[in-house]
C-alpha cells in the first residue's frame, strides 16, 4: 500500500516540514510560551488529553481489527499538523497561537506520545513498540533544531524554508490524492465502514471538544477557533512515518489505512469547519482599521 | 540670539550648537554621496517582510544605483533640472534608490501616497505635473485613470521585493500574483526599475562626469521636494521644500539628538517614507548617522513588525501615537520588548501621556515627542533626551524660534495659550502654485502653524490643540486633546476622538467617539470617569462607541471626518 519509494519520499517530506517548523521559531518563542503557560496548557490538554481519549473510545466501540485500532490510537496521539496553521489563517483565528500550539505539541510529544500511546494500548491489550516510536520522535527534533539554526544564520533561508515546509504539507495531501488513491482503489472499496467512520470522526470530535473546551474557559472566539482546529487537525504524515519506521509488512500496511484516510478527509472537514467559523464569527470581529498604520 | 527670548537653549546638551549657520552640504545629492564615502560597506537599507524575508543594500550600493538611475532620468528619460518626479512606493529598497536618484539628477521629488485613489492621484499629478513616476506594481493599475488630467511620459515600475535575493523575491512575487492577487496587469508602457538602473549604469560608464554636470545646475535654494499636505484641512497643497530646508532640518534634528552613535544604530522605519517625518528623520537623518535602516513595507497588522524586532537589534524607532499605542497592546511586544532600544521618537499627532507612560514602563526607554509641520520640513521642536516631559512637544531646535501669539499677532504672556508661529531655516519657500495660500501661512517671515500652544516659563512648549478643532461650550474654550487624553487613560478604552457638535443650549457640545478595549464598557462609566477628572463643561455630553475611528494613511485620527458625519446628520434631520 505504501511502497519503499513512497516511504522515502514521505521521510524527505517530513524532514522538510519539520525543518520549516523549526525555521519559524526562535528560542524566544519557547520562553514566551513558558511565560504564558495558559495557552500552552490548553493545547497540551486538548492534544494529549482529549484526542487520545477520543481515539481510545473509538477503538473500543467500533467493530474494527487490531491493526485499525492501533492506527486510530496512533493517529489520535499525534501532535498538531502544520496544515492547522493554514486553516487557522483562513478561519481568522490566532495564527501565532496556532503555530505555537503546533510546535509545543510536537516538542512535548517526544515524551507525551509514547506515554499516552502505551497507556491506552495497554488498556486495549495491544502491542506497541515504544522504543521505536521514541527514537522516531527524537529523530524528528533534529530537523526542527536545524531549522532554528538556519533561521538564526540567515533570515532569508529561514523564511524560504518555512514557506517550503508549509507548502509541502499541502503537497502531501495532493500526493495522496494523485498518487495513492488511484493505486489503492481496491483497498478503499474493501475497507469497512467502521474504519472510514473512525478516521473521519476523530477529527470532527477533536474540533468539537477543542471548541467546547475553549468556550468553557471563556477564551476569545479567535482563540477558541484556533484551539478547535489545532485539536482536530493532527500530523498525518508523521503518523505514517512512525508506522512505516516502527511496524513491518502487512501489519504496517493495515495500520496505515487510518492515517491515510484521516489525512484525506481532514482536508474536507477542516474546510467545512473553517467556512462555518468564518460565517458564524466574522460578525463579532473587530475589523482591522484601514490605512498603513 | 540670546537668551531671554530663547530660554530653551538651556536644555541643549553641552555639545549642541545653539545656532547652525548653514548646512554642511550644498545639496541633498552631495550629502548622499559624501555619506556613502564614509560608510561604504555598512548596510544602509533593509526591506523586512512580515515573514522575515529580506534584502539589503549597503551605502555604496545605494549610492551607485542611485547614480545610475539619476543618469537614466536625465539621459534616457530626458528630464531636466527642476522637473518633477513622483514616487509612489511603500517602504522598500526601491524608495531610497529612487529618491536619491531624483536629488542627484537635480529633479524635484513628489511623494505620492501609494494608497491614494485614482482621483486623489490625478489631482496631485495635475498640480505637480511630474515628468516621470516610480510606482510600485501593486498600484500601477491606478495610473491609467490617474493620468487623465496630466499624462506622465515616463513610468518606472518597481516592486516591494525589489533587490531581495532571487529566491525570496520569486516567492513574494508568486504569492502576490497568484495568492493575494494584488498585482494587476500594467497596460501602460513602462520600464522596470532594475532595467532603468542597468541602462543608466551603461550610460554612466560612457559619461563619467554626468553627475557633476547635473550638480552644477542645482542651487541650494532650489526646490528639492514638493511635499503635499493639507489632507487634514481639505485643499491639498504642495509645500516647496528646498535642499537647504531639508538639509538644515535634518542637521538641526540630529544636532539635538546626541544619543546616536555613528555607524552603530539600527532604525525601524514603520512610518511610510512618503510622510515628511519619516522622510527627513528616518530616511535622511539616520542615513547621515551611518545607521542601518529597516524598512517595513506594511506595518498593518502590527504583528508584521514581529520578525523585524526578532531579527534585528533595533536601537531606535519612530512613529505616531497610534503605532505606540498598538505596540503597547501586542502580547509578543509586551513579552519581549526590544532589548537594544535607546529611545523612540513620536510625532505627527499629539502623543497621549498615557501611551508614552505605558511605553516607557514596557521598554524602559523614553518616548520623545516632537512637533512640526510639513511646511517646516517638518521638525520645529523636540524633547531632549533625559529632559523629556510628558504631554510636551519639547524645545525648539537650534536656529529655530517658536512663540505664541494672539489673533492680532501680538505675543501672549508666558503660560498663556496662543497660536504657535515659527521661524527657521527649515521653513518652506511657499506652496507650489498657490500664492494666496502661501500668503495666509507665511507672514513677515513667520510660519503660522494653526496650532494653539503654550510656552512654559523655561521654554518648553505644549500643544493645546489645533486652532480649528477648538470647541466653544457656552463661551468656554474646550480643547479636544485634553478630553481625549483623559478618556484614553481609562483602562477600558482602546482609542478615542473628541469633537464639537452643534448644540442648541450651549452653542457647541463635546462629543466623544470611543473604540472599546473592554467590551463591557458603557457610556455612563465614561461620563462618570470624566466627571471625576474634568470640569463639568468639559465632560462629553454625547458618547458614541465605534468599531474603528477614521484615520489618515499615517494613522492620524481624522476629527474632520467625524465632524463631517455629524454635520451631515444635522442637515439630514
Amino acid at each position: 500500500m505504501v511502497g519503499p519509494l513512497e516511504q522515502a519520499i514521505l521521510a524527505l517530506m517530513i524532514f522538510v516540514i519539520m525543518l520549516g517548523m523549526g525555521a519559524s521559531l526562535t528560542p524566544r518563542d519557547f520562553t514566551l510560551a513558558l511565560k504564558r503557560p495558559y495557552g500552552l496548557m490548553i493545547g497540551v490538554i486538548s492534544q494529549y488529553g482529549f484526542m487520545p481519549l477520543i481515539g481510545f473510545v473509538l477503538a473500543t466501540t467500533l467493530p474494527v481489527s487490531d491493526p485499525i485500532k492501533i492506527g486510530i490510537l496512533i493517529m489520535a496521539c499525534m501532535p498538531g499538523g502544520t496544515t492547522s496553521n493554514i486553516f487557522t489563517y483562513f478561519s481568522k483565528g490566532n495564527l501565532a497561537l496556532s503555530v505555537l500550539m503546533t510546535v509545543t505539541s510536537t516538542v512535548f510529544g517526544v515524551i507525551l506520545i509514547p506515554v499516552v500511546l502505551v497507556l491506552y494500548a495497554g488498556a486495549l491489550d495491544l502491542d506497541i513498540p515504544r522504543e521505536n516510536i521514541i527514537a522516531t520522535l527524537v529523530l524528528l527534533l533534529v530537523p526542527v533544531a536545524i531549522g532554528m539554526v538556519l533561521r538564526k544564520l540567515n533570515a532569508n533561508v529561514g523564511a524560504v524554508t518555512e514557506f517550503m515546509g508549509s507548502m509541502l504539507a499541502i503537497f502531501f495531501i495532493l500526493f495522496l490524492i494523485v498518487s495513492w488513491i488511484p493505486r489503492n482503489w481496491e483497498f478503499l472499496l474493501t475497507t469497512t465502514w467502521a474504519t472510514y467512520f473512525g478516521s473521519i470522526v476523530l477529527g470532527l470530535f477533536g474540533f468539537a471538544l477543542g471548541y467546547g473546551f475553549s468556550i468553557l474557559l471563556r477564551l476569545h472566539p479567535r482563540n477558541a477557533r484556533t484551539v478547535a482546529l489545532e485539536t482536530g487537525i493532527q500530523n498525518g504524515p508523521l503518523a505514517i512515518a512512525i508506522i512505516a519506521f516502527t511496524f513491518a509488512g502487512t501489519e504496517a500496511q493495515a495500520i496505515m489505512a487510518v492515517p491515510v484516510l484521516y489525512s484525506l478527509f481532514i482536508v474536507i472537514t477542516s474546510t467545512m469547519v473553517t467556512l462555518w467559523f468564518r460565517r458564524v464569527n466574522t460578525a463579532n470581529e473587530q475589523p482591522l482599521p484601514n490605512g498603513l498604520l | 540670539m540670546q537668551d531671554q527670548s530663547h530660554p530653551w537653549t538651556a536644555f541643549y546638551g553641552p555639545s549642541v550648537r545653539k545656532t547652525i549657520d548653514a548646512p554642511q552640504y550644498r545639496t541633498i545629492g552631495d550629502f548622499i554621496s559624501a555619506i556613502a564615502e564614509v560608510y561604504g560597506d555598512l548596510p544602509a537599507f533593509t526591506t523586512c517582510l512580515p515573514n522575515g524575508m529580506n534584502g539589503t543594500l549597503t551605502y555604496a550600493q545605494a549610492d551607485e544605483m542611485s547614480d545610475a538611475l539619476a543618469v537614466y532620468l536625465r539621459e534616457t528619460a530626458g528630464l531636466n533640472t527642476g522637473d518633477r518626479v513622483a514616487i509612489q512606493v511603500p517602504n522598500c529598497l526601491a524608495y531610497p534608490i529612487a529618491a536619491m536618484a531624483v536629488f542627484k539628477a537635480g529633479c524635484v521629488l513628489v511623494n505620492v501616497n501609494p494608497l491614494y485613489t485614482p482621483e486623489e492621484m490625478a489631482k496631485q499629478f495635475v498640480d505637480a505635473e511630474p515628468a516621470a513616476i516610480v510606482v510600485v506594481d501593486m498600484f500601477a493599475d491606478k495610473l491609467v485613470e490617474a493620468m487623465k488630467g496630466h499624462p506622465i511620459p515616463n513610468v518606472i515600475v518597481t516592486r516591494v521585493a525589489e533587490y531581495l535575493p532571487a529566491m525570496p523575491r520569486g516567492i513574494v512575487g508568486l504569492v502576490q500574483k497568484y495568492w493575494d492577487k494584488t498585482i494587476k496587469p500594467i497596460t501602460l508602457p513602462h520600464i522596470r526599475l532594475p532595467d532603468a538602473v542597468k541602462a543608466g549604469r551603461a550610460k554612466h560608464a560612457e559619461m563619467h562626469n554626468a553627475l557633476d554636470g547635473y550638480r552644477s545646475t542645482i542651487d541650494p535654494d532650489d526646490v528639492a521636494c514638493l511635499q503635499y499636505t493639507g489632507g487634514t484641512t481639505g485643499v491639498s497643497k504642495g509645500a516647496m521644500l528646498t535642499h537647504t530646508n531639508i538639509l538644515m532640518n535634518m542637521e538641526q534634528t540630529m544636532e539635538l539628538i546626541e544619543q546616536f552613535e555613528k555607524g552603530k544604530e539600527v532604525a525601524l522605519t514603520a512610518l511610510p517614507l512618503y510622510h515628511v517625518f519619516a522622510f527627513t528623520v528616518n530616511f535622511l537623518g539616520l542615513y547621515s548617522q551611518g545607521a542601518h535602516n529597516i524598512l517595513i513595507p506594511n506595518p498593518r497588522p502590527l504583528s508584521n513588525l514581529k520578525r523585524a524586532f526578532e531579527n534585528y537589534k533595533i536601537t531606535w524607532l519612530s512613529g505616531v501615537n497610534t503605532l505606540f499605542n498598538g505596540l503597547n497592546g501586542e502580547i509578543w511586544f509586551q513579552d519581549t520588548p526590544p532589548k537594544h532600544l535607546k529611545f523612540a521618537s513620536s510625532g505627527g499627532m499629539a502623543t497621549q501621556g498615557v501611551v508614552a507612560e505605558r511605553w516607557e514602563k514596557l521598554t524602559g526607554k523614553p518616548l520623545l515627542e516632537g512637533y512640526g509641520l510639513t511646511e517646516s520640513s517638518p521638525i520645529l521642536t523636540f524633547n531632549p533626551y533625559g529632559k523629556s516631559r510628558l504631554n510636551s512637544i519639547g524645545v525648539p531646535l537650534p536656529s529655530t524660534v517658536v512663540k505664541c501669539v494672539d489673533e492680532d499677532g501680538a505675543d501672549v504672556p508666558l503660560g498663556k495659550p496662543g497660536e504657535l508661529i515659527a521661524k527657521g531655516p527649515q521653513v518652506m519657500k511657499g506652496y507650489w502654485n498657490k500664492p494666496e495660500e502661501t500668503a495666509k501661512t507665511l507672514q513677515n517671515g513667520w510660519l503660522l502653524t494653526g496650532d494653539i500652544g503654550v510656552m512654559d516659563d523655561d521654554g518648553y512648549f505644549r500643544i493645546v490643540d489645533r486652532k480649528k478643532d477648538m470647541i466653544l461650550v457656552s463661551g468656554f474654550n474646550v480643547y479636544p486633546n485634553e478630553i481625549e487624553d483623559t478618556i484614553a487613560a481609562h483602562p477600558g478604552v482602546e482609542e478615542v476622538a473628541v469633537i464639537g457638535v452643534p448644540d442648541g443650549a450651549s452653542g457647541e457640545a463635546v462629543k466623544a467617539f470611543i473604540v472599546k478595549r473592554d467590551e463591557t464598557l458603557d457610556k455612563d462609566a465614561i461620563r462618570a470617569y470624566c466627571k471625576e477628572h474634568l470640569t463639568a463643561y468639559k465632560v462629553p455630553k454625547a458618547v458614541e462607541f465605534r468599531d474603528e475611528l477614521p484615520k489618515s494613511n499615517v494613522g492620524k485620527i481624522l476629527r474632520k471626518d467625524l465632524r463631517a458625519e455629524e454635520q451631515a446628520k444635522v442637515e439630514n434631520a
